[in-house]
């Protein structure tokens, strides 16, 4: 049942999807609410969010395959087609972002590998390359000393991936409210407390054929790994922002306000922290709960839910404070503007983009990797 | 002291050559007022300069703008000529004027930035940009390769100065009517708005997809007049002569002259950035 919902759900996020790509790639990118003064909106954070995933779930199939905990025999497969789908999936999210999609190879073939974007995009190629062999060697000859090598590497470059990508971001030395040594330190943190969020709910609603007691031990892992991480998680932010504060740098004012107070106050304290950290850490911290199945997996996408929030509260709050005092005011025009709520054609191509990830996911996890033998195969 | 020495002493030389009339009996010459009227426009000066320069070989030549807060009275004549040479779209600034207030009622006055693209030496921008679409051309000025920029607005994040916006693809008169020979309006008046000869290159704007729609956008110190021996249109344009241009390679300049004294200073210069726009205050 919880699998057609979520086919349903799948199958009516990329239908409500169409429209927006549709309108992204035909009529420009007019009716998106990013612009000038905050240029990096929804899109980039779904980016941020999925990549992230995809380097968690990455880390996670690690535990079966390298670290061979007992716990994860038998959900590598299924983590590393998670990685597969999500990692495609925010690189088209901020592939719509840009304003000529058509010039993409240009980054393959006329790199500036002084651009940490560029550095990148060939990092999150290589990724993809090393997800795509690993799934091979899963399937094909997991014991064999090649998967271990591919894994191994993939392992390594998930958390420079996950990193980088905080780079990319703190790398503005302009942009204080990024520009802190912490901020590449928690992506690969947030990757894997993202990657168990994502576990939580396939195995909690997609895995019933697990042997019973290794589906609630996992589940209590992941529970635990999840409270962990979301314990973690606030510390940065704790740590992040009573910073701030106490330092009373304005545009860092300027922008913690912004989430604490501001406009996105709700998306932080609602989003972020009760629905996103608190009800998770908390039904889960309760054993019977966290191997409930249906519960545990709830409590995941709770969880992603909380993540994918915090990714737009790292973008967007970097950029609300003005570069130069009285910029907002000194021209007026479209999209010269601080003010920034992602519009229904953003919020359309997310909904495509997380319809094909959730769609993906579940289709390949059918026919692919929990595929039932045909009757000639079983013959043999 | 008789009233013709106080205003001998005391007023400026314009003043006193336009009151002298009615001053009767006073003994007050025209001689100074002659002078100061004659004296040469800073204009002239450097439109002289920027010739001299441009008998240089690029590489030798260290393009600045100088900018006197002190004489800049917040007109935006510069903001508005720049939009006007370059055709910029809506939505799209490379000099807007911030304005400050200071002070409490009654005690209030205002302050102006005009901001151009500084012109960093060591410029954040063109570090991000993943596909070299913006970079320093031989003299030293950053400017945009519109046909390689892939439009991942990376340089806008980077920049200090917020002197980088995106082309979402407006025009002016997209809203209008058209009436084929009686109103322009609509697509008829895409003559107009493609007009833009930046970079030495007219540019179509025919669509929501061709360049430099779809890219960020930024001064470049007016490089297409510059090449043609004319002064950046902010320069031309500026009625209080707040904007000074020239090249800081030239010790006999009117911007080296400018830069060299001791209340100069150039934005957000902890950064490292190395702006090639100077400020007097």
């Amino acid at each position: 049942m919880l699998k057609k919902i979520s086919y349903a759900v799948g199958a009516l996020a990329l239908l409500f999807g169409l429209w927006g790509v549709y309108v992204r790639l035909f009529e420009g990118e007019q009716s998106a609410n990013y612009g000038s003064y905050i240029g990096w909106g929804l899109w980039v954070a779904m980016y941020l969010f999925l990549a992230g995933l995809a380097a968690g779930a990455y880390m996670l199939a690690a535990f079966e395959y390298l670290f061979n905990v007992p716990h994860f025999k038998g959900t590598g497969k299924t983590m590393l087609w998670a990685a597969l789908i999500t990692l495609p999936a925010g690189l088209a999210s901020i592939g719509l972002d840009l304003g000529h999609i058509d010039r993409i190879w240009k980054v393959y073939l006329q790199p500036n590998f002084t651009s940490f974007l560029a550095i990148m995009v060939w990092g999150y190629t290589i990724f993809l390359i090393l997800i795509a062999l690993s799934l091979y060697f899963a399937f094909k000859s997991p014991e064999k000393a090649a998967m271990k090598v591919v894994m191994w590497i993939g392992f390594v470059v998930s958390i420079l991936v996950a990193g980088g990508v905080g780079f990319l971001l703190g790398g503005n030395a302009a942009r204080l409210y990024w520009h802190v040594g912490l901020l590449p330190v928690q992506f690969p943190v947030f990757a894997i407390a993202s990657g168990a969020a994502l576990m939580l709910v396939i195995v909690g609603w997609f895995m019933p054929n697990l042997e019973e007691k290794q589906r609630s031990d996992l589940l209590w892992l992941l529970a635990v790994i999840s409270i962990a991480t979301s314990v973690a998680k606030l510390y940065f932010v704790v740590a992040d922002y009573t910073q701030s504060l106490y330092g009373g740098v304005t545009d860092n004012l300027i922008a913690v306000n912004y989430v604490l107070n501001g406009p996105q106050a709700f998306t932080f304290w609602g989003v972020q922290i009760v629905l996103g950290l608190l009800i998770p850490v908390i039904v889960l911290a309760q054993p019977k709960l966290a191997k409930n199945g249906f519960v545990a997996g709830l409590m995941g996408l709770f969880l992603l839910i909380g993540y994918a929030a915090a990714r737009l509260l790292i973008v967007v709050p970097g950029q609300v404070a003005e570069m130069m005092p009285g910029q907002a005011e000194a021209f007026v025009g479209p999209k010269l503007t601080l003010e920034y709520t992602p519009s229904l054609m953003e919020w359309s191509v997310t909904s495509a983009v997380m319809g094909f990830a959730i769609l993906g996911i579940l289709i390949g996890m059918d026919y692919l990797i929990n595929r039932k033998p045909r009757s000639t195969e079983v013959k043999k | 002291m008789t009233e013709a020495n106080l205003l001998q002493k005391y007023a400026s030389e314009v003043f006193a050559g336009l009151v002298a009339p009615a001053a009767e009996g006073l003994e007050i010459s025209a001689a100074p007022a002659a002078d100061a009227l004659a004296k040469e426009d800073v204009l002239v000066r450097m439109d002289r300069e920027l010739k001299r320069a441009l008998e240089k070989p690029a590489s030798e030549r260290r393009w600045v703008m100088v900018i006197d807060l002190r004489r800049c009275i917040g007109c935006h004549a510069c903001t508005v000529a720049c939009v006007a040479e370059n055709k910029l779209p809506p939505g799209v600034v490379y000099r807007p004027v911030m304005t400050e207030e200071v002070g409490t009622y009654p005690n209030v006055t205002l302050k102006f930035l005009p901001r151009p693209c500084m012109q960093c030496e060591k410029s954040p921008c063109t570090e991000v940009c993943p596909v070299t679409a913006t970079y320093h051309n031989e003299e030293g000025i950053v400017v945009v390769d519109y046909e390689q920029c892939i439009g991942c607005r990376a340089c806008m994040a980077a920049c200090p100065y917020g002197a980088r916006t995106f082309d979402f693809g407006y025009t002016y008169t997209e809203q209008l009517p058209v009436f084929d020979g009686v109103t322009i309006g609509g697509k008829t008046a895409g003559a107009y708005e493609h007009a833009s000869q930046e970079y030495g290159q007219a540019w179509e704007r025919n669509g929501r997809h061709e360049s430099p729609v779809g890219n960020v956008r930024k001064c470049h110190f007016c490089l297409h007049r510059i090449k043609d021996g004319i002064l950046p249109a902010c320069t031309t344009t500026c009625i209080g002569r707040a904007t000074f241009f020239g090249d800081a390679n030239d010790p006999d300049s009117l911007v080296t002259e400018l830069i060299n004294k001791p209340n100069v200073i150039r934005l957000k210069e902890e950064l490292g950035t190395e702006p090639r726009v100077y400020y007097i205050v």
